[in-house]
């Protein structure tokens, strides 16, 4: 039951209940008053929906492009891949076999169009609503190509996908069945209902179920770009098998990457166990790849985080991102000739810099794995960038000031704090360093400074912001190099101009 | 031992025993060669005359820097900017490593993997995984704390790759930093970096503001070496350090620790 605007009402019924006469939808009262015995639960929408999601997902073992439909339907794409059961017939019965293993009353339907299935699995025979699972298999529910039309005509006009309103609006007419409206001339239905609204909706949905309108199904994740299944016999629980079923469908995909050509960035490993939940395995690499044991070593690293659960039946290794890959890049793995050492900005790693990347990134998230990209950028914290290792080297890295010339004296930090660190600071003349400041509770006496190097705004950049964002008088910063009294040196800078409001001071990095 | 002449299968089972103490007290010390400081006071004091390769090396800062490791990361720059072909895995839990300030000090940026971590587990992770890769010259970590099992599991897989690890410890706590300074490692060395004040230029070449960097370098603890210390100071951005030619209050010699016994090394 569900509790609409105070009123309780009948959200869903078992077969039993239904055979009472008792409805979806019906207030619970009156549900009550026919059957004074009836045992209610409150209904738990997000639950189902999620529990939905997680059937649909289970479905991604008949196709990848699977999603749930409403609040009680999932939707699922089988072109190209019925013939993998060895037809739509099988796939139909495997899909209800399990389905009812699990437990779960459902009506299937295979047809041309998604609004032709959607009407026959919940329309077609309504008579034998009370079993529903007995009709999963019959032959009658799988549309034969280029039938659609005569499947839908018998079917009352709400299998249409049709708001009630227009359903209601539809019989006011004497339009009952879909054979009625597809009879009726397209004209005549506009003349009736406008050129808008009704009709529109009617003749989309129409032209929608009998296949002359596209209708696309969002899947209901990311569609990967390669995938490889891998069904057994008997479910399997052992770690050592699931190892081995991540091996081989490991040598699987990389064999159909190798012929295309291509490497992949991420992988995703789903275990679809016979309870019908699904334990994923996700890794990234750095770079694209197909190097099987390289790949196979990350997935299998990550397998105790699998609970099989009462057993595991299939097994889908999809690929995504999905990037060209040169062949002799991977079938000759030793370095080049030559001993320049690898640099990260090179396109060589070196043999065993990639999988390196890969294993920290699987772990520590390929996030976390970053390389200090030098810009030409006088601001400080744009001068070095930090910048994924996993994304290709920056097409053209400026050289570092100094770079090339002669060895200079260290004149940045080695320690840059982001954001500066605010310090309260005395000091004497406007263009002075200071004399003392306090930074992390502890007072600095200044010995010695150099500066001020005035940074302000690169001018040529509109969305330049600093401290207090662009054109603010703080965006003007002195930098000094300052040495305490006990040696320690520091980076402090002046954010603002003399004046009112007094500038602000802060140690921006520590030198070494 | 005159008294008491050892028979010749005695003696030779001596030394041999001698052989395995030594062995099993310096399990593959210097297999992989050294670095030298080229600085010749400091070169004579490590074993090899260098900073031993393939092994695990721990730099504490001094002060209030045991929070930033400023000049320990400095002092490191300089040595992973002279090993070898490869890149340096640098390891951290906060991100203020600087690339223009690891330049400075001979450390090409674009050399440096880093990677960020919130636990000192996973930089321990990730530094051995490092240790075992191909194509990495050097990894440079910066942990709070380190169990005495995991220094020695790092040290062993330098020993095994030959890749120098260089471990920078960061205390971000007065109590993490009491619990830690003291506590005996796996590391062949353990270094101690502070800033000293600067000198001021020569009259004649006279430049006004902060000199030259300048560090006090403890050598706190080596194997089949002593405690000592030098001041040096930073020259250029060739990752190179050299005697602080000193006033006289702050002689240039290597200067003994006070806690430690009978060693004195003369000035290079």
């Amino acid at each position: 039951m569900i509790a609409i605007g105070g009123r309780q009402l009948i959200a869903a019924v078992n077969p039993a209940a239904a055979a009472k006469g008792i409805a979806a939808g019906m207030p619970l009262a009156d549900a009550l008053s026919f059957l004074p015995g009836l045992a209610t639960r409150p209904a738990e929408l997000a639950e189902d929906a999620a529990a939905l999601r997680r059937l649909a997902e289970w479905c991604s073992r008949y196709s990848p492009w699977t999603a749930p439909d409403g609040q009680d339907g999932i939707k699922i794409e089988i072109t190209g891949s019925a013939h993998l059961w060895g037809g739509e017939a099988e796939l139909a019965a495997d899909l209800s076999q399990r389905l009812a293993r699990q437990g779960i009353a459902h009506r299937l339907a295979i047809a041309d169009t998604l609004g032709a299935a959607w009407a026959v699995a919940r329309f077609a025979t309504a008579g034998a609503m009370a079993n529903p699972c007995r009709f999963a298999a019959e032959a009658g529910n799988i549309v034969a190509p280029g039938e659609a039309q005569a499947a839908l005509a018998p079917l009352p006009v709400a299998a249409l996908r049709l708001d009630p309103a227009l359903v209601e609006g539809l019989h006011r007419v004497g339009l009952r069945r879909i054979g009625e409206i597809v009879a009726m001339p397209r004209a005549a239905l506009a003349r009736r209902f406008g050129p808008d609204g009704l009709n529109n909706t009617v003749a989309r949905r129409l032209d929608q179920a009998l296949g002359e309108l596209p209708e696309p199904l969002s899947p209901l994740g990311e569609t990967p770009s390669r995938r490889v299944r891998l069904s057994l016999p008997e479910p399997i629980s052992d770690p050592a098998d699931l190892a081995r079923a991540a091996e081989r469908l490991t040598a699987d995909l990389v064999t159909r990457l190798a012929r295309e050509g291509m490497g992949a960035r991420r992988l995703d490993l789903g275990f679809h166990r016979v309870d019908g939940r699904v334990e994923h395995i996700s890794i990234g690499t750095a770079r694209p790849s197909r190097d099987p044991a390289h790949l196979a070593k990350l997935l299998t690293g990550k397998l105790d985080t699998v609970d099989p659960g009462l057993g595991i039946e299939d097994v889908i290794l999809a690929a995504f991102a999905a990037e060209k890959l040169a062949a002799e890049q991977i079938e000759s793995p030793l370095p080049r000739t030559g001993a320049l050492p690898p640099s990260l900005t090179g396109e060589d790693w070196g043999e065993g810099l990639g999988p390196l990347f890969d294993r920290l990134g699987a772990k520590l998230g390929l996030d976390t794995l970053v390389r200090l990209e030098p810009r030409a950028s006088h601001i400080p914290e744009r001068a070095s960038v930090a910048s994924p290792v996993s994304d290709s080297p920056h097409p053209n890295p400026l050289p570092l000031a100094g770079e090339g010339a002669a060895p200079q004296k260290p004149s940045r930090p080695v320690r840059l704090f982001q954001p500066p660190e605010p310090v309260e600071a005395f000091w004497v003349l406007p263009d002075d360093p200071p004399f003392r400041f306090t930074w992390r509770r502890r007072i600095h006496r200044v010995a010695q400074a150099d500066g001020p190097e005035r940074i302000t705004e690169e001018w040529w950049r509109p969305d330049g912001e600093l401290i207090d964002g662009a054109g603010s008088p703080d965006a003007i910063r002195d930098y000094y190099r300052v040495e305490d009294a006990s040696g320690r040196r520091f980076w402090l800078f002046r954010a603002g101009l003399p004046g009112n409001p007094p500038p602000r001071w802060f140690v921006h990095g520590v030198f070494a | 031992m005159n008294n008491y002449p050892l028979s010749m299968s005695a003696a030779v089972n001596l030394i041999a025993l001698q052989d395995r103490i030594r062995r099993i007290e310096r399990p593959g010390a210097l297999r992989h060669g050294v670095l030298p400081f080229r600085v010749e006071a400091i070169d004579r004091t490590l074993p090899g005359g260098g900073l031993a390769l393939g092994a695990l090396h721990e730099i504490l800062g001094h002060g209030a820097d045991e929070e930033d490791a400023a000049a320990a990361a400095g002092f490191a720059a300089g040595i992973a900017g002279r090993l070898g072909a490869g890149i340096v895995l640098w390891c951290l839990k906060r991100g203020d490593l600087y690339g223009p300030g690891l330049a400075g000090h001979g450390l090409d940026p674009a050399r440096i993997a880093l990677v960020r971590a919130k636990r000192d587990a996973d930089i321990l992770w990730a530094l051995e995984e490092g240790l075992r890769t191909q194509g990495v010259a050097a990894i440079v970590g910066e942990i709070g704390r380190l169990p005495m099992v995991a220094g020695r599991r790092l040290q062993l897989a330098a020993e095994r790759s030959g890749v120098t690890a260089l471990l920078l410890r960061r205390w971000h706590t007065g109590d993490e930093a009491a619990g830690e300074r003291e506590r005996p490692s796996a590391a062949v060395t353990r270094w101690r970096v502070a800033a000293l004040p600067s000198l001021p230029a020569p009259e004649l070449d006279y430049e006004p503001g902060i000199g030259e960097t300048r560090w006090r370098v403890q050598l706190l603890r080596c194997r089949g070496g002593e405690p000592v210390q030098w001041n040096l100071e930073v020259a250029d951005a060739s990752g190179l350090v050299r005697l602080s030619a000193g006033l006289a209050d702050r002689p240039a010699a290597p200067q003994r620790l006070a806690a430690e016994p009978q060693v004195w090394r003369a000035a290079g």
